[in-house]
This record gives structure tokens, C-alpha cells and sequence, in this order.
């Protein structure tokens, strides 16, 4: 690491290795008239919506992504054609050569309005996917931009509205972000007689693998993915990506192709979904939650991606770790015409909890209670009953509210400090699988949990050295290669220290039991929910935490200096402190961008500051005091650290700012906005609550 | 056109185009990974190398503006460099593809100001991005350099 | 086609060089500038015109003049103990460009050519009334900064001329230079204030706000509060990532304020 000796997937070189570049749609929603590539030099190879459009569809859930897109273009960005060059001047050249002559189509950029029954529909049909991401019960309404739509139904809401004695409602939005990790995209595929070789920066090998074989309508044996260790992924790196254009290059141009991006195509590859949900609750005077309402448009962008999953995520996450007898929830995931959004640190926490919990301080202060005292009041607890149906155990949120509160001297008084709890799911079914090889002295795990800086490698590698009785040095944990390695769902979720740590466990065993040279262990987490009425299991188990925030506030200027940041996240066990303690602390700051200046900015489609001086990620000058708990039990399971600390950072710096009277429904809460907030709030006669 | 860059203490010849920075010189004609190419404004660090012992975007650095300066990449810091040794110790990096641009700058940081506060430290690292966000334990790497260092080679 | 790399070796060469050239070869000095456009293939010259081996275009000097040469670095402003002495605004100006790596490379001529409304320097040049030097074959010309810079990346420098050096009067009685950043602490400013006091006469210089750095003489009297409402009320602010125009007025009647404040202004 120290010696820059890691080797990502942009480092691999093969023999012959030709340079892709690709050609993406101006426009936000085209017809594809004619793509004409007479003018591109013979040496370079170019690859046209003609060579592609006899190729299977894919997509995680909804099979609504072509390898180009053929006749039609839906996002700024989308790829319409691409080449492949001896060298990537050379390449962008030939692209430079290109015409393409689109038609214009009318185009939408909102999921509220994109939802509506007469927008200019994304794509005319819906088709469910057969990859294994597609694990639940997708709702795709025909006819519409809606490629799935969750519901929670549970006990009675208009009576429990009925009967309250206070009720709150807001809605909230969350703009989208960029993942910007360090390293950009990069895949390289190689034909080898019939087989497909895919060397690539990826979280979901499997995935890859599967959509690929949809691609090319081959079996998915003939298909080895390669996963290379990224530099950082944070969910951009999840799913196909570049991996089937690569393949298609390389395989008219029957060598090996590698395309990496360049940063400002990251912002039209995958973001993060916007999303704008609308939560109201009833309660007792006495601050006893009675029931909730929510209803959240997710954008997706142009194609669904995992849209499906995060908007499922939103539907219950919105709900909070909280009591609530009465919740009726409806969550859609919207198509409009940007450029795709999906997996991104949270999967939907971020937006979902910033709605959630800024409505219990709107709700706290409707009621003239200490917004620590309500949560507590209902907030879960072992036994309790989620609106899911499932029962909770292991549930520390009251722990983790409390460790947080008092971090922050909550009790020597509130003013201009905030709070927040959360809970969030775990991917619920999955499955790992892991083999052990003894070679000699050695160890070597047959393990297809992937590398991105998340330390996974290292945590599995501690724990089946434990587990082994051996020092760590004597585990091997190779790049994940699908030809060798055993099914994993993949490496998203957090799930993969707790999963393969119990997989561990019975290959271990099983090591023991056959005195071989090789141990296999596979396990499950099974659950899953009711799309229609949301009950079911949503996850295995809880990853839970709280966070609480002190900010100052400029008053003439709107800028907010966040003093100090605490987050408590329940642990169960913690494998490996420093990476535990790193995925806090990243995590934290991630969160930190996110609640003051990240978003992707759009104009009619375009990303108007695709580059990371215009974009803004935290520098190390942004970081505040910034402390935090690993919450451990003895005899606790593992729980993933790899995201529960983001999503309660910008609700908590929200609700910080709502103890000086500023009011704040959406994210990045900007100087600007704050300024208006201050503005209103001194215009009002009462001086405090207003909506900013 | 034909180049004679200084790299890690010795002479090589390059062939290089006038516009090609030196990010994509060192790595395509000598092979040094280390230096990396991330934003292309110079604006995140993760390309930096030394210049004559100062630290410079890589990126945005005209390859023949390098000749008959002494550059240096992390591979040149030999890997037992005192500030190596400290971010290993503080487990400083995650996905470790910033951690040279890092390790480069806080080499000249330490050089310069022996016990920099941590206040100097945030200003002094605030052009090198981490998104894993490594921050808390970079500040512990460089005070951990600060407090071992004698003096630094 | 690959791209010529010129590197005169004397001034003289350098001036017939930037005669002869058209616009399709740009003048290199630190490259940082220049270099985002060649790496976003915004511009594809036909040639490069480096001013790294003429001698005598680095280095600073002060008599009652301050003297930067063009090819200084911002690094070696910002370290000049002659500049922290007797014009330190100018060299925290200097200091809070960008990052450490970009202060290494970029230059106070180029800084000034590129005449990029965002940048620090300029606006802080124009309230000490710096002037830049710029010479050609036929001579050399002082070049107030104020009426240098005339536009979005635009001067009113000829195509055959180099700035070669810039000048600062004698060091003002007091100067300050803040630069207010919206966002994260790495941004670009929203709204830069240089004010500078020299013989009892005042001068404010609102930069990142618009094409130019803003200096309205005729509005340099009263008190801080007055003078920032007038500047807000005289300057049209751009809106960018950083602001709205809106926006960025309110932030310069506060900044303009504050400065003037810092300054020990009191009309």
C-alpha cells in the first residue's frame, strides 16, 4: 500500500491489449438515425449499434440495459458507439470521426413528474430480470416510468391519524451524489477460443458473470471474471459496468481490450439516486409514535440498475428503528432521462433517514419534548415487533442513541447539537460459500469477496487464521477469480465480513471432519419481503447506530462549521479494530459531504460539474472533531461497518441546525440555503419553525 | 520527442509527445504504478510526485518541464521510509491508491516543519483526497512520523 | 500530429518566438492552467512555447518597488520573506491558491495571463496597484493589472508580448485579502475581498464575483457597512457551483464589511 506496489484493474496489461473509447449521446432522449463510421482509420476497431444488436439484453433486476444503445439513447452519456485503438490517443482520435445523427425526443428529469401518467415514457415495457440480484418480487407498473414500486401495509393509518393527538408531515429531498472513488472504472476482456476472460475493478463478480452470459447467449462456465482490488467503489463499481462493451470490442476485434474512464465519465456511468419522499406521523401527546406515512420517488436515471433493491431499502428504512403499530408506505423507483443511478454507500439509508429523522425533531419540537426523550420512548427493543411483521433481536439503537448523546454533552444543553438513529438492512437472502486449501504451511481461501479498500480481505483473512489456529501470515486470499472461487452473492451491503465469517466457520469444520486439503462452507441468510404489503424478513440482522452533531452557524453568510461529529454503530464482535475504526471514520466523512455540499448538478439533462473542482468530496481541512463508538456484546455476531456511520451524519447536522430554528428539508444543505432559512425565520412572527 | 528525466535517482531516456504530462510518461516508459491518474485537474494528489524534493500534480506537469529536475515516486522511497512506516503503523489507507500522493507529501511536509500541528497538518494535506476518508488516521500517521523522525532522508 | 516543444534559451528568442507564433502555440510557464485544457483535449496546439530555460524571469527583488519576476513561483511568493515583511496580503493571497502542488508549479505571470476570474492573485495585484511588465521585440510597457485583465480568460496583452515582471508600489500602511469559500474548504472562492489602505486612500477589489476583479474608487469612502452595500448594490455576480448571483451579493456586503473591518477602516 505505503509503496504504491497494488496493481488495479487499469495496471493489468496483456499482450496485444487495444485501448476502447466510447461515444456517448449528447442528448437526453434520441432516436439513433444513422451511426456512421466511414471516416474511422482501418487499424482501429469500431464497434456500432449493428454489432450489438443482435446481443441479449441485461440488468441487474430489470433487463433494460444493450450493450450500445441501439435506436434510441436515454441519457446524456449513454453509449451509442465505441472503439478500440493501439493506443488511447489514438482511439479518441477515431472517436473524434464518428457521425451520429440523432432525432430528438421529449425528455423528463423529475421522478414526481416522470411518475405521472402522461410522461414521455423511459422505456415502453418492463422485463424482470433472471440474474440473481433480482432476488424479490419486482412491481413494475406498465405503461408508466415506475420499474417497481414496494409497499408496506401495516395496521390501520387513517385511524391511527384519527385518533392522534399531534400529527407532522414534510417532504424531503436528497439530490444526487457521485461516488467519485479515487479510481475510475477500468475492465479489460480477452476472447480465448469460446471463453470469455474479463479482468475488472468490481464488487459483484457473479452478477458480472451472469449478465454477461445474458449478453452473449453463452453458458456462464464459459465465462471467468477476474476481480481486481479497487480503489474505492462505495457501490459505482457494482454490476456490469464497462465489463460488456469491453467484451463485445474485444471479441470483433479478436484481441484483448481495455477501457478505463476518464473522471468526468464517472458522472454519467452511475450516481446516486435523488430521491423526494414525503413522511408524516401520529403521535401521543405523551410523544408514543401511533403511526407513519411515507411515499418515495426514487430517480433511477435511464436504466434501472439495482433501482429496485434501493427503492425496497427506502420503503422500510423510512419507517425507522422505531415502534409504530400503523404504517402504510409506498416507495417507487422512478425512470427519468439522467444518467443511471444505483448502489451507493447506504443503497437508500442516506435519503431515507434524512426524511425519517428530520421529521422526529419537527415532530419533538411539535410536541415540546427533548428529541433524545422521544426516540428513547420508541425506539426498538429485543422482541420488539419492525412494521415488517419480523421480530427484532440484538438491537442496541437505545445504546447507541445514548453513547452518542452523551458524547456530545447532550445534557449540558442542546442548543445548536442534533440527533439521529438509524437502522438499515443487510441484502436479505444471500448466500457465501468459501473453500480452504492447505498447501504445505499455507492457507489459501477460495473466497470471492472482493477488494476495495473496505479491508475485507484482511478482516476474512484474521478470522480464518482464528478460526484455523495459525498466524495470519499463513492465509493466502488471492484475487477473486470465478473459475476457482465458490458462489458469493457479492460484496455489497456490509454483509461480506459477517457472511463469510460464518461460511469460515463450516469450511473449517469441515476441513477438520474430512483431514483433507480442502474445507467448503457455504451459508445462507434467508428472508426476504412481500412487495405488496412488505412484511416478511427484510434482514437477517440490524446493522444499527446513532449520530449526533454540534454546528455554529454563520448568520449573515449561511455557512455551517460542524464543530464536532460522534456516531455510536453496534458492532457485535469486531474482527479487526483499525479497519473497523477506519470504516467508521470514512464513512463519517463521506456523510459529511453529503449533508453540506455534494450533489450533481443538471441542466436538461446535462451534469453541469462533472469534475472534482466544480464536485466537491471532503478534503482532510473539511474534517471536524470527528470521534466514534464500535459497540460490542460478548457472544455477538459480526455486524458490517462498511456503511451504517454515513446515513446519520447529514440527519444529525439537520437536526443540529433545527435547534437554532432553521428548518432544513434538503440535501446538501448549502450556505445559500441556510441563508434563506435564517431569512424566513426572521421574517415570521414566531421567529423559528419554518420549512427551508 | 526524446527526454532524459532524473526518476528515483537515476537517468533514463524517455520518448514522450510534448503535451503528455508526467503522470503518463512515468507510467507507460518506466513502468511506475505508483503514480496514479485520478482527476486530471490537480486538484486530488493522487499523481503527485516530487520535484527537486517538492511535491507537484503529475498531471498537469508538461513532461519536458521535468527534465533536469530530480523527480521522485513513492517507489523511490524504498518502502521502509520512516513516513511508510508510518502509515503502515497507523493503518493510514484503505483502498491505498492516495496513499503515495500522501506518503510524498507528507515526506516534504515533515521536512520542512518537523512538528507541523494539526491545524498545519490539515492545511498541508487539504490537496490530497482520500474518498475512503482516512483522514483521522492520517493525521495519526503524520504525528507518528513526527514524533519518530530524527531526521528525515 | 505531435506537438512541437520550442524552449528558447534568451529573452530575444523567446519575443521572436511569441512574434512569430500565432495563437496555435501557447506561452508555457508553470503548465497548470494550460495543462487541464490539453488533458481535456480543449486545446490541441500545434506548439509550446516554454519559458523555462530564459533566464532572468524568476526571482524577487525590493527597493521601494516590489519586483516578482513572471516565472515565480506562487511558492516562492508565499515563502519570500521580503513579500511577508512588507507586503504580507499578498503573500497570504498567494498562500491560499489551490493546493501546495499548484503553488509549486504555477507562476505570478501566468496566474495573470490566464486571467482566470476565480484565481486569488489578481484581485489582491489590483488593490496594491501592481502592474504588470510586458515586453515585445520592439520594447517593453507597464501594464496596470486593473486594465490587464479585461474578461473571462481575456487580457490586453498582445499576441507578441511576455509579461516578463510584475511591479507592487511601496508596501501599503495595511492590506488584507479574504477569501470567502461556500463550500468545502479545498473550493474555489465565491467571493474574494483585497482591500488595501496607502496614503490614507482606500482600495477595494471584490474578485471571484464576476469577469474582472471589481474596484470601484468612486465607492471606497464611509464605513465598512456602507461600503459593502454599495459594492453589492454596483457589481452584476456570476452564478456558479459556488453561488447564485443572489446570493453572492448578500456574501459581498458582509466580506466587503468584514475586510474593511479587519482593516481597521473607519470611514
Amino acid at each position: 500500500m505505503v509503496s504504491g506496489a497494488v496493481r488495479y484493474a487499469a495496471d493489468v496489461e496483456l499482450t496485444g491489449m487495444l485501448h476502447a473509447r466510447i461515444l456517448r449521446s449528447p442528448y437526453p432522449h434520441a432516436r439513433v438515425l444513422r451511426v456512421d463510421t466511414t471516416a474511422v482509420p482501418s487499424g482501429v476497431v469500431v464497434l456500432t449499434p449493428d454489432d450489438v444488436r443482435g446481443l441479449g439484453a441485461y440488468g441487474c433486476q430489470i433487463k433494460d440495459e444493450t450493450v450500445l444503445a441501439v435506436d434510441r439513447v436515454r441519457h446524456v452519456g449513454d453509449p451509442v458507439a465505441a472503439v478500440a485503438a493501439r493506443t488511447p490517443r489514438e482511439a479518441e482520435e477515431a472517436l473524434a470521426l464518428i457521425e451520429v445523427e440523432y432525432e430528438e425526443l421529449p425528455a423528463v428529469f423529475d421522478p414526481v413528474e416522470a411518475a405521472e401518467q402522461d410522461a414521455p415514457l423511459v422505456h415502453e415495457a418492463h422485463r424482470v430480470s433472471e440474474n440473481p440480484a433480482a432476488y424479490f418480487g419486482l412491481r413494475p407498473e406498465a405503461g408508466t416510468n415506475v420499474c417497481h414500486r414496494f409497499r408496506i401495509r401495516s395496521g390501520d393509518v387513517d385511524a391511527a391519524f384519527g385518533d392522534a393527538d399531534v400529527v407532522v408531515e414534510e417532504t424531503y429531498r436528497t439530490a444526487a451524489a457521485q461516488h467519485a472513488a479515487m479510481e475510475p472504472h477500468a475492465s479489460l476482456a480477452r476472447w480465448d477460443d469460446e471463453r470469455l476472460e474479463v479482468w475488472t475493478g468490481t464488487q459483484t463478480p457473479f452478477n458480472v458473470r451472469a449478465d454477461l452470459a445474458s449478453v452473449f447467449g453463452i453458458p456462464e462456465e464459459r465465462i471467468r471474471i477476474v476481480a481486481l482490488p479497487m480503489g474505492g467503489a462505495f457501490g459505482a463499481k457494482a454490476f456490469v459496468r464497462l465489463e460488456a462493451i469491453v467484451a463485445a470490442l474485444a471479441r470483433k476485434a479478436e484481441r484483448p481490450v481495455k477501457a478505463v474512464l476518464t473522471r468526468p465519465e464517472e458522472w454519467v456511468t452511475l450516481n446516486r439516486h435523488p430521491a423526494v419522499i414525503t413522511v408524516a406521523v401520529a403521535a401521543r401527546a405523551d410523544g408514543t409514535l401511533l403511526a407513519k406515512r411515507a411515499e418515495s420517488w426514487a430517480d433511477t436515471g435511464a436504466y434501472a440498475d439495482c433501482g429496485p433493491g434501493v427503492a425496497q431499502k427506502i420503503g422500510y428504512t423510512v419507517v425507522g428503528p422505531y415502534r409504530i403499530p400503523n404504517v402504510y408506505v409506498d416507495s417507487h423507483c422512478v425512470y427519468t432521462n439522467l444518467p443511471p443511478n444505483g448502489a451507493f454507500r447506504g443503497y437508500g439509508a442516506t435519503q431515507a433517514v434524512w426524511a425519517s429523522e428530520r421529521l422526529m425533531d419537527v415532530l419533538a419540537e411539535r410536541l415540546s419534548m427533548d428529541p433524545l426523550e422521544l426516540r428513547l420512548r420508541n425506539v426498538l427493543r429485543d422482541g420488539d415487533a419492525f412494521c415488517t411483521g419480523e421480530i427484532v433481536h440484538d438491537v442496541r439503537f437505545a445504546e447507541c442513541l445514548e453513547a452518542a448523546a452523551s458524547a456530545i454533552g447532550w445534557s449540558e444543553g442542546r442548543r445548536g447539537k442534533g440527533l439521529c438513529v438509524l437502522l438499515k438492512g443487510m441484502q436479505t437472502p444471500s448466500r457465501a460459500a468459501v473453500a480452504i486449501e492447505v498447501d504445505g504451511g499455507r492457507f489459501v481461501l477460495r473466497c470471492a469477496t472482493t477488494e476495495m479498500g473496505q479491508g475485507a480481505r484482511r478482516a476474512i483473512s484474521l478470522e480464518a487464521a482464528r478460526l484455523l489456529g495459525v498466524e495470519s501470515e499463513q492465509i493466502a486470499f488471492p484475487n477473486p477469480d470465478t473459475d476457482v472461487v465458490p458462489y458469493d452473492t457479492r460484496t455489497t451491503s456490509s454483509r461480506s465480513t459477517h457472511m463469510m465469517g460464518r461460511a469460515l466457520e463450516e469450511a473449517v469444520r469441515d476441513l477438520r471432519e474430512s483431514s483433507g486439503t480442502r474445507g467448503f462452507g457455504e451459508i445462507r441468510n434467508d428472508g426476504g419481503l412481500d412487495p405488496d404489503t412488505g412484511q416478511g424478513i427484510a434482514s437477517s440482522h440490524w446493522h444499527q447506530g446513532a449520530c449526533a452533531a454540534e454546528v455554529r452557524m454563520d448568520e449573515e453568510t449561511g455557512k455551517v462549521d460542524v464543530v464536532r461529529v460522534h456516531a455510536s454503530v453496534y458492532a457485535g464482535r469486531v474482527v479487526n479494530r483499525p479497519g473497523g475504526e477506519l470504516q467508521n471514520e470514512g464513512s463519517m466523512i463521506m456523510g459529511l459531504g453529503t449533508a453540506l455540499f455534494e450533489a450533481v448538478d443538471f441542466e436538461a439533462g446535462q451534469v453541469t460539474n462533472a469534475n472534482l473542482s466544480d464536485y466537491e468530496v471532503p478534503s482532510i481541512a473539511d474534517m471536524p472533531e470527528l470521534t466514534h463508538d464500535l459497540i460490542e456484546r460478548d457472544g455477538a455476531e459480526v455486524h458490517g461497518l462498511g456503511e451504517t456511520a454515513l446515513p446519520p451524519v447529514p440527519a444529525a447536522i439537520g437536526n443540529a441546525l433545527a435547534s437554532l430554528g432553521l428548518h432544513m428539508t434538503e440535501l446538501p444543505i448549502t450556505a445559500e440555503a441556510v441563508l434563506e432559512a435564517v431569512d424566513r425565520g426572521r421574517k415570521s412572527d414566531v421567529g423559528a419553525v419554518t420549512a427551508g | 520527442m526524446r527526454l532524459s528525466l532524473r526518476v528515483n535517482g537515476e537517468a533514463h531516456d524517455v520518448q514522450a509527445r510534448a503535451d503528455e504530462m508526467l503522470l503518463a510518461v512515468l507510467r507507460r516508459e518506466l513502468g511506475l504504478l505508483s503514480v496514479r491518474e485520478s482527476c486530471g485537474v490537480g486538484v486530488c494528489g493522487a499523481c503527485t510526485v516530487l520535484l527537486d524534493g517538492e511535491p507537484v500534480s503529475g498531471c498537469l506537469l508538461f513532461a519536458p518541464l521535468a527534465e533536469g529536475r530530480e523527480i521522485t515516486t513513492a517507489e523511490g522511497l524504498g518502502g521502509e521510509h520512516p513516513v511508510q512506516r508510518a502509515f503502515a503503523e497507523a493503518h493510514a489507507f484503505q483502498c491505498g491508491y492516495c496513499t503515495p500522493g500522501m506518503v510524498l507529501t507528507v515526506k516534504r511536509i515533515l521536512e520542512v516543519n518537523p512538528s507541523p500541528t494539526l491545524d498545519e497538518i490539515k492545511l498541508e494535506l487539504a490537496g490530497n483526497l482520500c474518498r475512503c476518508g482516512c483522514y483521522v488516521k492520517i493525521v495519526e500517521a503524520v504525528q507518528r512520523a513526527a514524533a519518530n523522525a530524527t531526521a528525515i532522508p | 500530429m505531435s506537438p512541437e516543444w520550442l524552449s528558447p534559451t534568451t529573452l530575444d528568442e523567446a519575443l521572436e518566438l511569441r512574434a512569430e507564433l500565432g495563437e496555435d502555440a501557447p506561452t508555457v510557464a508553470g503548465g497548470t492552467f494550460l495543462g487541464v485544457l490539453v488533458n481535456q483535449r480543449l486545446l490541441e496546439p500545434a506548439a509550446f512555447l516554454s519559458l523555462r530555460r530564459v533566464p532572468g524571469l524568476e526571482g524577487i527583488s525590493a527597493n521601494d518597488h516590489l519586483h516578482l519576476g513572471a516565472m515565480t513561483t506562487h511558492s516562492a511568493v508565499e515563502r519570500s520573506p521580503v513579500v511577508r515583511e512588507r507586503w504580507p496580503a499578498l503573500a497570504q493571497a498567494f498562500s491560499v491558491v489551490a493546493s501546495p502542488r499548484v503553488r509549486n508549479q504555477a507562476t505570478v505571470g501566468g496566474v495573470l495571463a490566464d486571467a482566470d476570474y476565480a484565481s486569488d492573485p489578481p484581485a489582491m495585484f489590483v488593490a496594491l496597484g501592481g502592474r504588470a511588465v510586458a515586453r515585445c521585440l520592439a520594447g517593453e510597457r507597464e501594464i496596470a493589472v486593473e486594465e490587464l485583465i479585461t474578461g473571462y480568460y481575456e487580457t490586453s496583452l498582445r499576441p507578441d508580448e511576455l509579461i516578463t515582471e510584475v511591479r507592487v508600489p511601496v508596501g501599503p500602511e495595511r492590506a488584507v485579502y479574504r477569501k470567502f469559500r461556500s463550500r468545502s474548504h479545498e473550493d474555489r472562492p465565491c467571493v474574494a475581498v483585497a482591500a488595501a489602505v496607502a496614503n490614507g486612500t482606500l482600495r477595494v477589489v471584490v474578485g471571484a464575483v464576476a469577469e474582472r476583479p471589481q474596484h470601484f474608487p468612486e465607492l471606497c469612502a464611509g464605513s465598512p457597512a456602507e461600503i459593502g452595500r454599495r459594492y453589492a448594490e454596483a457589481i452584476e455576480p456570476i452564478s456558479d457551483a459556488r453561488g447564485s448571483a443572489d446570493y453572492r451579493r448578500r456574501v459581498i456586503a458582509v466580506e466587503v464589511r468584514r475586510a474593511l473591518a479587519e482593516l481597521r477602516w473607519t470611514g
